[in-house]
């Protein structure tokens, strides 16, 4: 069905081959781990890393798409529902399938462990008998207030308020830096220090206890690091005016990311360590 | 471009002045504190782990409803969102009722 383009609204179709490069190259990369082939593996790596450099490249020339807003009623079954937003909220939804599946498993392993007469019996690690639990509440409240600092930086978007957007994107992304840290010098201690490795556990407690432990803080925190490494590119990008009153829906983008990356670690908080 | 209303599009919000996201942090810290205290005071477990679920949901709530506006936004996002959340809630459910104590007191 033919439908004609909002008054005012300018339609983009930039054509970037970008992403089809980006998609052969986690194609490619998927070959090499199921093969299992290290050469193909590394290869889909390089054609990925290539895409996304070409693609941030090509987009860092320009300002912020001026794609949202109604554009999306264009092509979509709902009308005034960006197309980008939409995918950011579909990408979202398969996350939660994705991260239920990891603390599912944790917690259906964990269960068995502590269930009689069943397979892998043996005691799980009472709370704060290995994790340090005050540091850890300590970088909830970092990704807290990194959740504060990124809906500001939104607002201050909406305003067109340029110094606020660059400060407030400045910050989430020391904030969300100072996470991954906090997390890696946490790892370090563990792995090193208390004996929590990735296959096993300090003497005294159930050898499952650990690769639950990395499966579910490292997946969260391997997505800390991507979103900050997006909060990278959108803070250099608003550092070079690529932002406007108008157009900055990738803003919103990144945070929508960001913020359902803090509400997942508010549930493996409870779950890791507290629990 | 004329300017639209968060509920006529969903592009990107038109943020309000007055929208609480301060309040909002306030309450997520407070009640931050609040979980490490529950922790440390040796509850009964039961009663540890339903208080603790308890906050962890108030606070992812306050993040989806107020930070991802999902509170102002379009309908068909609060479907994506709590669609898929209620079907993994009610996998995880499943799982620990066919792999946890829950099997064991049924058999």
């Amino acid at each position: 069905m033919e439908q004609t383009e909002p008054a005012g609204h300018e339609e983009e179709h930039h054509g970037s081959p970008w992403p089809v490069i980006i998609a052969v190259g986690m194609g490619v990369g998927y070959v090499g781990i199921v093969s299992p082939s290290i050469p193909i593996l590394v290869l889909g790596l390089v054609i990925f890393a290539g895409g996304a450099g070409g693609w941030i490249h090509q987009d860092m020339q320009r300002p912020s798409s001026a794609f949202y807003g109604v554009a999306a009623a264009v092509e979509s079954r709902f009308p005034r529902v960006s197309a980008r937003k939409l995918a950011i909220w579909l990408f979202l939804a398969t996350e939660i399938m994705f991260f239920s599946a990891i603390i599912g498993a944790s917690w259906t392993l964990r269960l068995r462990t502590t269930t009689p007469g069943l397979a892998f019996e043996g005691p799980w690690a009472q709370p704060g008998e290995i994790l340090n639990v005050p540091l850890t509440g300590l970088n909830t409240f970092i990704l807290i207030c990194s959740s504060l600092t990124m809906v500001e930086a939104l607002a201050a978007a909406e305003r067109g308020d340029q110094r606020k957007l660059r400060l407030f994107l400045l910050g989430t992304l020391l904030l969300g830096m100072t996470f991954v840290g906090i997390q890696a010098f946490e790892y370090q201690k563990l792995y090193f220090g208390e004996g929590l490795t990735f296959k096993s556990a300090p003497v005294g407690v159930n050898p499952l206890y650990g690769p639950t432990f990395y499966a579910q803080t490292g997946v969260h925190g391997s997505h800390v690091t991507a979103g900050v490494l997006a909060m990278a590119y959108t803070t250099r990008k608003a550092f070079k005016g690529g932002f406007t009153k108008e157009h900055h829906e990738a803003v919103e983008l990144v945070g929508l990311y960001w913020h359902f990356v803090d509400v997942v670690w508010i549930f493996l908080f409870t779950i890791v360590y507290l629990i | 471009m004329a300017t639209v209303t968060a509920t006529e599009t969903s592009g990107p919000i038109e943020v309000e002045p007055k929208r609480p996201y301060v309040l909002v942090f306030a309450i997520l810290a407070v009640v931050t504190l609040v979980e490490l205290s529950v922790y440390s005071l040796g509850l009964p477990r039961l009663e540890t782990i339903a208080i603790l679920v308890i906050l962890a949901t108030i606070k992812a709530s306050l993040v989806v409803a107020y930070y991802m506006h999902l509170k102002y936004d379009h309908r068909l996002f609060r479907v994506l969102f709590t669609g898929p959340l209620l079907i993994a809630s009610l996998t995880l459910l499943a799982l620990m009722f066919l792999f946890g104590h829950l099997y064991i007191k049924i058999m």
